[in-house]
């Protein structure tokens, strides 16, 4: 089993419409290579309590489908808070989750943020070919990075 | 000064998308106001076709924040269709229904009051936009932040051990439930290891109904005086004790002055409800048959309740409701702001509720989980959820294929309510000012606010969720609008 100490990685969308998908894909391929699942996160959006989950956590990587097109089809980014509110109930950006874990617990994970761009949103539960081929991208550089 | 029309979009702190319009004179009196529901996705069109099994699954997707309420009214609705009625079910399936149905209302209601109610009883209604948001309120009292996302979370920690995720999880099937409560799920609320205990739950609830109490008492002025109009008030009810009830009981409406105006079995409300429909709203307004559209309507949700039921069956929570009922002399409460007040006496409720049930050793049963009786092809659930009381109606042709389903959610019963305090504060805040400034549009939305309304929900719709208010002269020409 690998295991990655003190490092969550939270996988954001929803299976069911295609390559939204892609972030919860992500999680599925860490599995299947050998990652602890108890560090994987699936989760259809960010919520204000997520603040509380990775205050314990010294990293933090959100993974997320993109609309917009990325160069090489996927980007890893450091994420630092951010101040700016535009919170609902449904969905909170991951760097305002940051700020709140900053501000109510004084705590600062290292975060990142993995976007992989996506094409099609549609009802089904299959990623497109495209988005696929961005999700291997996006892994395998992951795994160089995390080693 | 030129009639104009001031439009509110979106509506922010509310989960979905609605509009305010308010009409105004060439003297800058105000004619009109209404919130618009702009959204609209169809869910009772759609899930025709499907097979009756699937609904408690498919219609949670109305919403992500109340998915429990509308997985276990359809739940309720199924099991008719399976031949069993809530008291055929088994007693454990009951106990595990209601056990993940109070971690529902308690995160739901803790979501709504930390989150998003907060802010304005906190800073008030004057503060500056940017300062009405949960960062804000747990930049300034960092203990009541942490309690509100420790609370949210032990909800929804519920509703993942009994469902399996905390989003649009399973636990209800057909006649019962699919799984039952293992003793480490048990000892995960009881210990304080990993979270805090349901003990710490409760009195953190009483503690946050006394923060509530002292705002009263500090600002009574305000909270006893803003958005107040009569209204009818309608919830579940117990059958034989008229108790505060959330899952099963009859459908009781009183009046603003408490005379009774509907007590019935609630698989019957189909003979005593209407809905009437306007060209500028998506959402309907369901009035009592009866009385008619202009007198029939109520409100539902947190102050209803109170309003309608006779006691609280927990003691800690009694004696709370016995404290707010004091303020009306008994008398049905038709002060909107006291809704955040009831909302928490019912947290509390919810918290001794899941105490009782996570003591109870049949939680743990592992038999008698699912029943089956002679199967019918009309099922109608009727619960109360966190926002007041939810109908989910089937009816199945004889494959068990959905061929029509009826949906009226709290949020719609609220409407006619809700538009009627968009009125009352415009007309207070808004009528012949010289300027309308945004923490006068603010008090619209905390009008509106105050009733947690799912906008999402009542239209069965997709969406995001900001608030627009415009400002339209007496032509119906836009002159002015501020968009959130």
């Amino acid at each position: 089993m690998k295991k990655l100490d003190n490092t969550l990685i939270i996988g954001i969308g929803n299976n069911t419409r295609q390559d939204d998908g892609l972030g919860w894909c992500f999680l599925d391929l860490l599995e299947k290579e050998g990652f602890n699942e108890e560090n994987l996160l699936y989760k259809y959006q960010l919520m204000v309590e997520d603040a509380d989950l990775i205050s314990s956590y010294q990293t933090v990587f959100f993974v997320d489908a993109n609309k917009t097109h990325l160069n090489e089809g996927f980007t890893i980014e450091q994420l630092y808070p951010s101040e700016k509110v535009s919170f609902s109930t449904h969905a909170v950006p991951p760097n305002q989750i940051l700020n709140l874990c900053k501000t109510i617990y004084n705590k600062k994970p290292k975060a990142y943020l993995i976007k992989i761009q996506g094409f099609e949103w549609n009802f089904k539960i299959k990623l497109t070919k495209e988005a696929s081929e961005n999700l291997k991208k996006a892994f395998k550089n992951f795994i160089v990075l995390t080693n | 000064m030129n009639p104009r029309k001031i439009v509110i979009e979106p509506v922010t702190r509310v989960e979905g998308h609605g509009k305010v319009t308010i009409k105004l004179d060439e003297n800058g009196k105000v004619i009109d106001a209404f919130l618009h529901i702009v959204e609209f996705r169809g869910f009772e069109k759609f899930i025709q076709g499907h097979p009756y099994w699937e609904a408690p699954v498919l219609v949670q997707r109305l919403c992500g924040i109340c998915p429990v309420s509308h997985h276990l009214a359809a739940a309720k609705a199924i099991d008719q269709l399976v031949g069993i009625d809530p008291e055929n079910l088994s007693p454990v399936a009951t106990k595990l229904r209601r056990l993940l149905h109070y971690g529902q209302i308690f995160q739901s209601h803790a979501l709504h009051f930390f989150y998003l109610a907060s802010p304005d009883l906190l800073f008030g209604i004057n503060a500056p936009a940017e300062k009405r948001n949960i960062v804000a309120v747990a930049s300034e009292n960092l203990e009541l932040a942490k309690k509100g996302i420790l609370m949210r979370k032990f909800g929804q920690e519920m509703i993942k051990a009994l469902a399996g995720k905390k989003i649009h999880g399973i636990l209800a099937v057909p006649g019962g439930v699919h799984k039952t409560f293992t003793k480490e799920e048990r000892a995960y609320f009881l210990d304080g290891i990993k979270i805090p205990t349901i003990d710490t739950m409760i009195s953190w609830s009483k503690e946050i109904i006394d923060f509530m109490k002292n705002y009263h008492l500090e600002n009574a002025k305000w909270i006893d005086n803003f958005a107040v109009y009569p209204s009818n008030h309608l919830g579940l009810v117990h059958k034989e004790t008229g108790a505060l009830e959330f899952y099963d009981g009859r459908l009781r409406s009183v009046d603003f002055e408490g005379n009774e105006l509907l007590n019935i079995e609630d698989i019957e409300y189909r003979y005593h409800f209407k809905e009437a429909v306007e060209p500028w709203s998506y959402l309907k307004f369901p009035y009592m048959t009866k009385y008619g559209r202009e007198n029939g309507w109520n409100r539902v949700g947190p102050l209803a309740r109170l309003n309608t039921c006779t006691y609280i069956t927990t003691p800690l929570a009694e004696i709370e409701r016995q404290v707010f009922k004091s303020n009306t002399h008994n008398k049905p409460n038709n002060m909107t702001m006291h809704t955040h007040w009831a909302r928490l006496i019912e947290m509390l409720h919810c918290a001794e509720l899941m105490k009782d049930l996570l003591l109870d050793n049949e939680l743990m049963a592992t038999t008698d989980l699912v029943r089956k009786g002679t199967p019918r092809n009309k099922g109608i659930g009727i619960i109360e959820a966190p926002r007041g009381t939810l109908i989910h109606e089937y009816h199945t042709d004889d494959k068990g294929l959905i061929t029509k389903c009826n949906l009226i959610v709290s949020t719609t019963h609220n409407n006619e309510a809700m538009n009627r305090g968009v009125r009352v504060v415009a007309n207070e805040i808004l009528s012949e000012k010289p300027e309308i400034t945004e923490p006068m549009l603010n008090q619209i939305e905390i009008a509106i606010r105050a009733y947690d309304p799912c906008l999402s929900c009542a239209t069965h719709a997709l969406g995001k969720m900001p608030l627009i208010v415009q400002l339209e002269n007496h032509q119906g020409n836009l002159i002015d609008e501020k968009i959130r």
